[in-house]
């Protein structure tokens, strides 16, 4: 198993605390190899903001430390897709927060289109759009299945603010109950 | 299964100096080093170590040296600009033959270049930066496990050898967070006297060219002189004890090669052409290997973990009966030099690419490629 | 050597390294005098059981100053110029069993280690810095230090010193060390007596000890002799019990150097306050 996940969307979405709870989750709960980077424009809010894993079975199939072909994408701000459209290999899984425009142009008939509007239930359902990541994230975990959810909660329960685990685990949840890929496939 | 952490190399780095038994670490903030400082003054005093910030990078590696004559394994950290200030320390402690950990996080270029950002422009520095004639180890790691692995080696080689030793690391590497697990390693120790004070000279090398140490404190009457010195550590102008000590510094190093390097190879068995690359450069050409490979080039990945001493040997064994070999560095062809060297009968191409991130395996490819034509 | 040898018994034999001798110090030098009043008070704390041999290291950077470290027959360091203090910080943090003392000249200690002294009275680390102050560059052939008074003549100020000499003492004392004194090789008891009582101190502890270079300094500014300088400086010399720290700044001509205790107080040291030693 060797997958490519590509997070992407703007500053203070929360973009790099999943790929890092991904990152402890993957290494320290579910037993892979990763390897993670990050990016992001200096501005706090509003900016680019990335997040690059690279999660395997086996140590020999870690190499370059970012993402060439991401075979599982996250598309918090899908405006901006064109930006990382190179990065995403064919056939790969891309997930969209619904809550914003997707640039139809941009999608590619080999991807697998999968989402939901993450921002939107938060906001709605959760009192706060700061835990869309979670949310997504959640959704992830169901979508992708190579993570268990234990080992995500596990790994919130390691990296959140004690005050915001149990937000950040209940948005997990909610994400991880909007079905598997066959109930999440955009339109 | 030993404790695993998903961290980046520059605490990896100092899970690994802890286990190998670090006791003092001095400073001054730099980047993209700090985070490695922050995290020590965290931890090591909890482990009855002690963690000083310095003035500047002056006081800090001398403080490092001092802490060393004291008996504690001892290191600081630091990128280029500190390095510039740390050198006229680094000659001192070649030449007095302090063990101590220099981890230095290369970064961008010149003067204060792109702090955040990547090269690996400083391999020579590392080397040569110092005034006089020397020679010194330096580890350069290529992923957050083996930073791990090879900070805690380098302290061992600092105190084995009776040397400073810098453990080369980079911006890439320090912003890039991976498994690591944190398997054992060797303590570090120097070589303690055998014979009594009255008996006893500091610079008096046994077969293997390492004086055993004695520390301050320990009734041994020590003398940590910067002069050139014979093996009582006296003062000693003459062409006789100046070529003596001078030629045991280099080939203390040298000789004991074996404890330092461990050249690794990736589908060498039966390339035809060898990619050289090492520390975040690797990870690249590892990955332009492995695509070469499935396109059907005989391509494979010669990547040393120790730069210096550079073993002519080593490289020869480690290239095998590869013809052509691709040096891929992030700055202006620098190994190159010495591999071309080493490597006189083969062809030897320079690919320098300079590049804030990290070359990428497309870079690589092309290079291999346009040659192939 | 055989000379040395035929010497009869000295009362700091056991403390020096005779093979080392002879010194390098000129004929005429303070320096031999300010060494053997700190090893009298040494070895009282060492016979009075204070101090322990073992546990007590010398460190001096670059100078003629900071040769003493290597005459001396303890666990001893000469390290780079200007680093001794560092250097002395490192070894204390990990040995804080251990006196450590710093011997070293001005160039060395407040010239182009001025910042690491600055930083260590800051600090209050615990250590002994004795600075021997001769107010020029000696072992490099007599140019400026930053302690030279203003107008005198050095090989690198061939018009006069166009600028002030740092105040040591003062900026020592403003940076919150524990003991400041100054003393000089014309009262050879005060060395003796300041060094016994800041071995007894925590924190960081300075002695300033006003010396005679006669054959460099004294060359430039017209007192070669040896006894001319001295007693030149004698003139100049001012014992007092508590000083104000603002009589502590010098000048040569129609100043005076006034020596004694400018701060002695107990605030708590840097090891004791990482928790290293006890307070």
């Amino acid at each position: 198993m060797r997958k490519e996940v590509l997070i992407f969307g703007r500053g203070g979405q929360g973009i790099l605390l999943m790929g890092h709870v991904i990152g402890v989750a993957a290494a320290k709960h579910a037993g892979l190899y990763v390897t993670s980077t990050e990016s992001y424009s200096s501005e706090m809010r509003g900016g680019e903001s990335r997040s690059d894993l690279i999660i395997a079975d086996s140590e020999e199939e870690l190499d370059y430390v970012k993402v060439r072909n991401a075979t599982d994408v996250i598309a918090m701000y899908p405006p901006r897709l064109g930006l990382y459209e190179h990065l995403i290999g064919e056939g790969a899984l891309v997930q969209f927060d619904t809550s914003f425009n997707i640039p139809k142009d941009t999608l590619r008939p080999s991807w697998v289109k999968v989402g939901a509007p993450y921002t939107r239930i938060a906001e709605e359902e959760l009192g706060t759009p700061r835990v869309a990541n979670m949310v997504a994230l959640g959704h992830f975990v169901r979508l992708t299945n190579f993570l268990g959810l234990e080992a995500v909660e596990a790994a919130i329960e390691e990296v959140v603010k004690k005050r915001w685990i149990e937000i950040n685990k209940k948005a997990l949840r909610r994400g991880y109950d909007l079905g598997g890929v066959e109930e999440s496939l955009l339109r | 299964m030993a404790r695993v952490e998903f961290i980046n190399a520059n605490l990896a780095i100092a899970e690994g100096v802890m286990a190998a038994g670090l006791r003092f670490f001095a400073g001054y903030p730099i980047t993209p080093t700090s985070d490695l400082f922050e995290y020590l003054a965290v931890e090591l005093p909890k482990r009855g170590g002690v963690v000083i910030q310095f003035e500047d990078e002056i006081a800090s590696i001398n403080a490092v040296i001092g802490a060393s004559w004291g008996g504690a394994p001892a290191m600081t950290a630091t990128s280029g600009p500190g390095f510039s200030l740390m050198l006229e320390g680094l000659s001192f402690a070649i030449m007095t033959e302090t063990p101590l950990l220099l981890a230095y996080i290369m970064r961008a270029d010149p003067s204060t270049g792109v702090p955040t950002k990547s090269t690996q422009a400083d391999v020579f520095q590392a080397r040569y930066g110092a005034h006089g004639n020397y020679e010194i180890p330096a580890l350069v790691p290529w992923s957050a496990q083996e930073a791990y692995e090879l900070g805690a080696k380098a302290l061992w080689v600092a105190e084995r050898l009776r040397v400073p030793t810098i453990l080369l690391s980079d911006a890439t590497l320090a912003h890039t967070f991976e498994r690591v697990e944190f398997v054992p390693v060797r303590r570090a120790e120097r070589k303690k006297p055998r014979v009594p004070p009255e008996e006893y000279r500091p610079y008096e090398p046994e077969d293997d060219l390492v004086p055993p140490m004695a520390s301050f404190g320990e009734g041994y009457n020590v003398m940590v002189e910067s002069l050139t010195h014979d093996e009582r550590g006296y003062y000693a102008p003459t062409n006789e004890a100046h070529r003596r000590l001078i030629w045991r510094l280099v080939e203390k190093v040298r000789r004991n090669w074996r404890l330092i390097h461990d050249t690794k190879t990736y589908y060498m068995d039966d390339a035809e052409v060898a990619i050289y690359a090492y520390g975040s450069t690797a990870r690249a050409a590892y990955a332009a290997v492995k695509e070469l490979r499935r396109e059907g080039l005989k391509v494979g990945l010669v990547r040393p973990t120790a730069l210096w001493p550079f073993i002519d040997e080593d490289l020869k064994r480690a290239v095998g009966g590869a013809r052509r070999v691709f040096v891929v560095e992030n700055n202006i062809g620098l190994m190159y030099k010495e591999v071309a060297r080493a490597l006189r009968d083969k062809e030897v191409v320079s690919a320098p690419l300079i590049d804030l991130e990290l070359p990428t395996p497309d870079q690589i490819i092309e290079v291999v490629k346009e040659w192939r034509r | 050597m055989e000379a040395v040898r035929r010497l009869r018994k000295h009362p700091l034999d056991g403390l020096l390294r005779p093979e080392r001798l002879p010194h390098l110090w000129c004929p005429g030098c303070g320096l031999g005098i300010a060494l053997g009043a700190i090893l009298r008070a040494v070895k009282r704390r060492i016979e009075e059981g204070y101090l322990q041999r073992e546990k007590t290291a010398f460190i001096g950077g670059i100078g003629c100053s900071a040769r003493a470290s290597l005459y001396v027959d303890f666990d001893s360091a000469h390290t780079v110029h200007g680093r001794a203090i560092p250097f002395a910080t490192g070894l204390k943090a990990v040995r804080p069993d251990m006196k450590v003392i710093v011997i070293g000249g001005d160039g060395d200690i407040a010239g182009i280690g001025g910042n690491h002294l600055m930083h260590a009275a800051r600090r209050n680390i615990d250590l002994l810095v004795i600075m021997m102050n001769n107010m020029v560059y000696a072992m490099t052939g007599g140019q400026l230090a930053p302690t030279t008074p203003t107008g005198l003549y050095t090989t690198t100020t061939p018009y006069g010193n166009p600028e002030r000499p740092i105040n040591v003492v003062k900026l020592v004392a403003t940076m919150g060390a524990n003991y400041v004194a100054r003393a000089a090789v014309t009262h050879p008891p005060l060395i003796e007596r300041y060094v016994y009582k800041a071995l007894g101190k925590k924190g960081f502890a300075f002695i300033e000890v006003i010396s005679t270079c006669p054959e460099v300094f004294g060359r430039h500014i017209g007192m070669r002799d040896a006894v001319d300088l001295l007693n030149a400086l004698r003139e100049r010399v001012v014992v007092k019990q508590r000083p104000h720290i603002d009589e502590s700044y010098y000048e040569w001509e129609g100043g005076k150097f006034v020596l004694g205790e400018y701060v002695d107080k107990d605030d708590p040291s840097y090891l004791e306050r990482i928790g290293v030693i006890k307070g």
